[in-house]
């Protein structure tokens, strides 16, 4: 095997991140444009404008999501078990916004129906706006810890209920992750779409930018002064079996700032977060999409893994049971296995960037009203 | 080697149906209304 | 221990998504290659009806297909929601395929079938072909890793427990891809897939050829469907004998029930035609038997014996003695007060701990468990005989009705007497629910063949759940059903419409529908390769 099993474990913490991030930056961008689709597009070929935008991509972005989960899995296999069902509602909401997608997509223009089409427009919009809101939710939970604890035969037990996710905090990361998507679809379709869509779309682009750089500084300062972090006291040996109970940990305030004091460089991740909104905001205004969506990108990475470095090395701290907490060391798969995925991920991202990027090559374009009202029937 | 086995079973199988259908294009008529009911 | 409805509602749940996961993914697994084939054609000879077959069941491929990937999504999150011991417990080495078919598979079928749909402008004819190429190579590489994963499920071979982290852990990559149950596994539903598109695309063409309509069209939709279909229908009879080969090896406890195979009979064994088995008095009552298929179909020989249920639950009860010496070692060495005998025994037993773990629905001491209760968990080795059996026979029956449809389909098309026999049209035409019984009955013996355990041997699927309430379910299986059910409302009503309209669909004026409508162009105003020369 190449890497240790300590350096290893230091790498899958990277590619998860890796891979959230292309997330947010792929399937961000169908998701951000289906939110935005009812209040962009003011009639039915406007907004067949803007779902054939995303029309050849969406599906392709969304595997970004479902790949995610499966590294998780394969990864992290104890995060993969104890956060999905400890957040069983959150992740039903998410699967079934999520099912209007692929239908909405593919069956809205099949019929001429107005009502039908109309229906289908706001099954979009919740199948992206609510995925996103509760993805940021869960992040501003695991920030605070989430109560669950391991029996005597590893078996994970969640002891919350469904609404305690619903908090302010929680909601406040919410808000972040819905405008930071939303930042990101305005600037694709900025790209994408003649005039009077893209000067609706400037427009929404800063407004996201706005609410995002107003929320991302809130929960920061929030984050500094009203929420307690965590942080491991005894010490095992990063290298050792993946054992989740049985460590130190205490709980104090302002821990989740520890990283940034101790390793200066990770302030790059908020930073860029805040640079690209700001950025994003800049060259919309000044008409310049393609930047603009290149900023909106960095602003997906940036939130990222600022949410990672802060909680670094937990993934899932245990408000419970803190000795419980899963950790980037002790949540883990084998050696075995982490390195059998590293060599999978090695060989097929490169694979997929390249023909994603042939798929985005090829199907570029303005996508004009024009175009959709004479090809009626091959379009989406 | 079943999977290898799936390889030449699914190259087998499609150039059946191409062969099939352009065996038949070229043997006998398709698009008349009603020579390939005729039985020639 | 665990409430045992809240562990039915689990399986209830994850039979129903799956079940329905099921309904569209075997179109998918077949149409893509149809797809293939057709334009496969129209590229080489360039006549614009082979580009319209491919647009006009592209049109219904992209109906189901949108549908396989809603419920595809529930698949892949539900071994975390659902069943987070399972997860933790097998992650390691379950993970994998699961990541692998993400990076390797879905990745490749999404990207490319978006540009399936909307690149015909945008595309050469061969770049379109490669791209419809390349979108059913994915979706069949989707199936390899899945039948990889739920091989491991049947026979975990490639993987070990280990005592610090408690839970199985990967020891070979190889192993688990080559497993044998999953390599006849996926040939195996490949294929049943590759059918379920023939009699799909051969049942909607004969209703055309009944009709009278767009001739052209169907007759070449029909030969495509019957080469690609007959090829595939002897592949997957062939695979299915293979697959009750491998569970003679492997699942033994499996076969017996299939075949409701009570007692060990003297070799050579004879295969139950019919019959009632009956539970409770072990034997099965008016039984029709052909002798010495049985020993052929399970040992490929006339003279070995095929073990029978009452000897396979004598074994499992030995089984679970020895696998409560293992637990009694795990538990001393955990507890810190392991010597290393104890390490000796566990290494010896651990083999069968899983057995052991089967008396947790007994008792929380698995250690003092009385013989009693070692009976008991020695019985529930022994899946439902009656459901199995029947159901293995649906699946059977329907396949060997496919067969006679493609054998007498493709010799009647070939001397072109096939529109002279209606009933054989009308055969393909209400025999399109055919590969689905098939593929429906084929996936629950194969799963409800498997309990007790969710994976082989290793782990019991009562043991396998998250911690979640009977309330949590009841609300999560009440969404499911309201939500698919609407779903396939609007997708059947869609499917319906457009097979209805057929190629008229595509608006190009040279399809039935157009014609008769008047106003719009016929064929003689089509481009001349549309015509027939
Ligand atoms: C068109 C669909 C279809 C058809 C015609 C058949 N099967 Fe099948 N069968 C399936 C679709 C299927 C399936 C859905 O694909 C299953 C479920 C799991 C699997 O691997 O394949 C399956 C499972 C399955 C199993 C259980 C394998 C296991 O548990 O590991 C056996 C023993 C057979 N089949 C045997 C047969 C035989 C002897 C057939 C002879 C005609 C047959 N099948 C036709
Ligand atoms: C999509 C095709 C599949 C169908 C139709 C199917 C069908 C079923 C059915 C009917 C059950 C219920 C058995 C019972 O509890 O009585 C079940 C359970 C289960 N299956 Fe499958 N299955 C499929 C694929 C898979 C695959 C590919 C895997 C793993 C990779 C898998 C893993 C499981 C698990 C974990 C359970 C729950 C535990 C259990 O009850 O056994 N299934 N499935
Ligand atoms: C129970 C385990 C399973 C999981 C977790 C799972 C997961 C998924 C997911 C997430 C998708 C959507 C991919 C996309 O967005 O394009 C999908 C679609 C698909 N799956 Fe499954 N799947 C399972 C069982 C199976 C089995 C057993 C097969 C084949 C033998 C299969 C074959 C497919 C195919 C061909 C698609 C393409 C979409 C379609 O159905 O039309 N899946 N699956």
């Amino acid at each position: 095997m190449i890497f240790d099993y300590e350096t290893l474990k230091f790498i899958w913490w990277l590619l998860v991140g890796v891979l959230l991030a292309g997330f947010a930056i792929m399937d961000g961008m169908d998701m951000g444009v289906g939110a935005l689709l009812p209040f962009l597009g003011k009639n039915d070929a406007e907004r067949r404008v803007i779902i054939n935008t995303v029309g050849p991509h969406w599906d392709g972005n969304q595997v970004w999501f479902i790949t995610a989960g499966g590294a998780i899995f394969a990864a992290w296999p104890a995060v993969y078990a104890a956060s999905f069902s400890g957040f069983y509602f959150a992740m039903l909401l998410v699967l079934f916004a999520l099912f209007l997608r692929p239908v909405g997509f593919d069956y809205r223009s099949k019929l001429d129906d107005p009502r039908w089409r109309n229906t289908w427009d706001w099954g979009l919009l919740v199948g992206s706006a609510v995925p996103a809101l509760v993805f940021g939710v869960a992040f501003g939970n695991l920030l605070q810890g989430v109560p669950f604890h391991y029996d005597d035969i590893m078996r994970p037990w969640y002891t919350g209920g469904f609404f305690g996710l619903l908090n302010p905090f929680a909601l406040l990361t919410g808000v972040v992750s819905l405008s930071m998507i939303v930042l990101h679809g305005a600037t694709f379709l900025q790209l994408r779409t003649e005039p009077v869509i893209a000067d609706r779309a400037r427009q929404a682009a800063g407004l996201a930018a706005l609410v995002f750089i107003a929320a991302f500084a809130l929960a920061g300062i929030w984050l500094a002064f009203g929420i307690d972090g965590y942080e491991i006291v005894s010490d095992r040996p990063h290298g050792a079996l993946p054992v989740p109970v049985g460590k130190e940990v205490v709980v104090a305030a302002g821990a989740w700032l520890e990283n940034y004091s101790r390793h200066p460089v990770t302030l790059l991740a908020p930073l860029t977060a805040f640079g690209g909104a700001a950025l994003a905001l800049l060259f919309s205004r000044a008409g310049r999409p393609g930047w603009a969506f290149f900023s909106s990108a960095l602003v997906q990475i940036g939130t990222i893994f600022t949410a990672g470095v802060s909680m670094f090395p937990f993934i899932m701290p245990s408000s419970t049971h803190p000795g419980h907490s899963l950790t980037m060391w002790d949540a883990t798969s084998s050696h075995l296995t982490l390195n059998v995925m590293f060599i999978a991920a090695v060989i097929f991202v490169p694979i997929i960037i390249a023909y994603t990027s042939w798929n985005f090559w090829k199907m570029w374009r303005v996508v004009t009203v024009k175009e959709i009202e004479e090809q009626t029937h091959l379009a989406y | 080697m079943w999977y290898f086995t799936w390889i030449l079973g699914v190259l087998l199988a499609l150039s059946f149906g191409i062969i099939n259908v352009m065996w038949l294009e070229n043997e006998t008529c398709l698009d008349d209304e009603e020579c390939e009911g005729r039985g020639d | 221990m665990l409430d045992p409805d809240f562990v039915e509602l689990s399986r209830w749940q994850f039979a129903l998504t799956a079940l329905y996961h099921f309904i569209f993914v075997p179109l998918t697994l077949g149409l893509t290659w149809i797809l293939v084939i057709m334009e496969s054609v129209y590229v080489m000879t360039g006549k614009q009806v082979y580009k319209d077959m491919v647009k006009f069941w592209g049109k219904l491929f992209g109906i189901n297909f949108a549908l396989g990937v809603t419920t595809g999504l529930t698949m892949e999150f539900e071994f975390g929601t659902n069943w987070a011991y399972y997860s933790h417990y097998v992650g390691d080495v379950f993970g994998a395929p699961l990541a692998i078919e993400g990076l390797m598979a879905f990745f490749l079928e999404s990207t490319f079938v978006g540009m399936f749909f909307l690149g015909w402008e945008r595309l050469s004819r061969r770049q379109h072909l490669i791209v419809t190429f390349l979108t059913a190579l994915g979706t069949n590489l989707s199936a390899l890793w899945i039948l990889v994963a739920n091989g491991w499920m049947q026979n975990p071979v490639g993987a070990e427990f280990n005592l610090e982290t408690m839970r199985m852990e990967m020891t070979s990559f190889a192993e688990l891809f080559f497993n044998p149950v999953a390599q006849v596994k996926f040939i195996h539903t490949v294929s049943a897939g590759y059918v379920a598109g023939s009699m799909f695309v051969a049942g909607i063409s004969a209703y055309y050829l009944l009709k009278r309509r767009d001739l052209g069209f169907a007759r070449r939709s029909m030969a495509v469907a019957l080469g690609f279909g007959l090829a595939s229908v002897c592949s997957v009879i062939v695979l299915g004998d293979e697959s009750g080969y491998e569970a003679g090896e492997v699942q033994k406890m499996k076969l017996a029930s299939i075949e409701a195979e009570w007692n060990t009979e003297e070799p050579p064994a004879a295969f139950t035609l019919v019959g009632i088995p009956d539970r409770d008095a072990m034997e099965t009552h008016g039984a029709v038997k052909i002798p010495y298929v049985l020993g052929l179909i399970a040992k490929r020989a006339i003279d070995e014996e095929v073990p029978g249920i009452k000897d396979l639950m004598k074994e499992n009860e030995a089984r679970i003695r020895s696998g409560m010496v293992a637990y009694r070692a795990m538990t001393a060495i955990r507890g810190g007060r392991g010597t290393e005998q104890d390490r000796a025994l566990f290494d010896m037993y651990k083999k069968d701990l899983g057995y052991a773990l089967l008396l947790k629905r007994y008792t929380d001491k698995v250690v003092d468990a009385s013989d009693e209760q070692i009976r008991m968990a020695a019985k529930d080795t022994v899946p439902d005989v009656g459901p199995l059996f029947w159901t293995f026979r649906a699946m059977v029956a329907s396949g060997f009705a496919m067969l006679f449809l493609f054998v007498v389909g493709f010799v009647m098309m070939a001397r072109r007497r096939i529109e002279k026999h209606r009933w054989l049209l009308r055969g393909f035409l209400y025999g399109i629910p055919l590969p689905w019984i098939a593929i429906e009955t084929g996936w629950f013996v194969a799963e409800y063949g498997r309990q007790p355990w969710a994976i082989g041997e290793v782990l019991p699927t009562f043991l396998a759940t998250s911690s979640l309430t009977k309330t949590d379910l009841i609300i999560s299986i009440s969404g499911f059903v309201a939500f698919y059910t609407v779903l396939a409302i609007i997708e059947f009503y869609l499917m319906f419409k457009f097979a209805r309209l057929g190629p008229s669909a595509l608006h190009s004026g040279r399809y039935h529908f157009e014609k008769a409508a008047g106003g719009a162009p016929t064929l003689a105003d089509a481009p001349a390769a549309a015509r027939k020369d």
